[in-house]
């Protein structure tokens, strides 16, 4: 299957080639995965917007028309589902302050918990949504500038700029841990 | 971009943009920017640094593997193949009858069938013109005896 054109592929995946819609599956769902993992930190979420990003896109297949790659395609859909997510996720402001509650954690909690703030999961988590997806496509799955760009739907100037201000960031980071 | 439009600035956006290895910068300003580079490393050296350290640090992410079932899952609910094997019966039957099995055409395809059948069969009994000719008027109404040989 690894000889076929990527076109190829998915018009036997469309037209129900069990053998292309596994190496498809195969080839992409890692990246989907990741990338929707990065984005919503929680491995159970990046599995259903894995599996939606999939859901969709055996919907497109049959009218695929191959403008971009199937990996810049549903990297598009799978952000899309994560800012869903996300933004739905995000706290609401009250008119009153919550009763406040004993936070102090046990020993081996705080622990954990400066640990984990010491990984570099949670320093991406910390860095901006836009700027985390920049990232995430183009250093860490090595996407090219302008597959990413498209991915995003921004400009290659607007996602340098992301780059460039996440790694700042994250340098700046790492720069104050160290001090 | 050409070579003539990556400058020095350009070549630190880059460092700053997508890191420290050229194999990550676009390929179409790599060449021209490693050039730059080249000619002056010194001048370069402190933003390469700091960005090969990220570089480094990113590359220690560990991301969970998702489960095994949920390829399966995704398979699950992948388009099924809309055509199923043929018989031979089947296949020849679509190609006499591209439009279906409509009668008039039957009924073409079976009178066609019982004259070649009744052809071969006349022929291989050696039956002789007349005779048959005869059986042809016996079954259309004719007469035979009168029209082709006259009365005598």
């Amino acid at each position: 299957m690894s000889g076929l054109s990527e076109l190829d592929q998915i018009t036997r995946a469309a037209s129900g080639d069990r053998a292309a819609q596994a190496a498809l599956v195969n080839r992409n769902m890692p990246i989907i995965f990741r990338v929707a993992y990065r984005m919503l930190q929680d491995r159970a979420e990046a599995e259903d917007v894995t599996q939606e990003t999939f859901l969709r896109a055996w919907k497109a297949l049959p009218d695929w028309q191959p403008k971009a790659k199937f990996s810049t395609w549903a990297c598009t859909v799978a952000l899309n589902l994560c800012r869903d997510r996300l933004r739905k996720k995000k706290p609401v402001l009250m008119d009153e302050l919550p009763d406040r509650v004993d936070t102090a954690l046990r020993p081996e909690e705080a622990l954990a918990s400066q640990q984990a703030l010491e990984s570099i999961d949670a320093k991406l988590a910390a860095l901006p949504d836009r700027q985390r997806e920049a990232l995430s496509l183009c250093a860490l799955e090595g996407m090219t500038n302008i597959e990413a760009a498209a991915a995003m739907d921004v400009s290659v100037r607007a996602l340098e700029s992301l780059l460039a201000r996440a790694r700042r960031a994250l340098r700046a980071e790492l720069a104050g841990e160290r001090e | 971009m050409t070579k003539d439009l990556v400058t020095i600035d350009r070549v630190l956006e880059l460092i700053a943009a997508y890191g420290a290895l050229p194999a990550a910068w676009p390929e179409d300003e790599r060449a021209a920017a490693i050039e730059i580079l080249k000619a002056d490393p010194d001048r370069f050296a402190a933003a390469l640094d700091e960005a090969y350290a990220l570089d480094t640090f990113l590359e220690t992410e560990d991301i969970p593997e998702p489960s095994l079932a949920l390829s399966d899952a995704i398979l699950a609910h992948a388009p099924k193949a809309q055509a199923k094997q043929q018989s031979l019966l089947g296949v020849l039957g679509k190609l006499i009858f591209p439009q279906g099995a409509r009668w008039p055409a039957g009924a073409a395809l079976a009178s066609l069938m019982m004259g070649l059948v009744s052809g071969y069969a006349y022929a291989s009994t050696g039956v002789g013109y007349d005779q048959a000719d005869a059986v042809y008027y016996a079954a259309f109404g004719g007469d035979f005896e009168t029209d082709w040989l006259g009365s005598e």
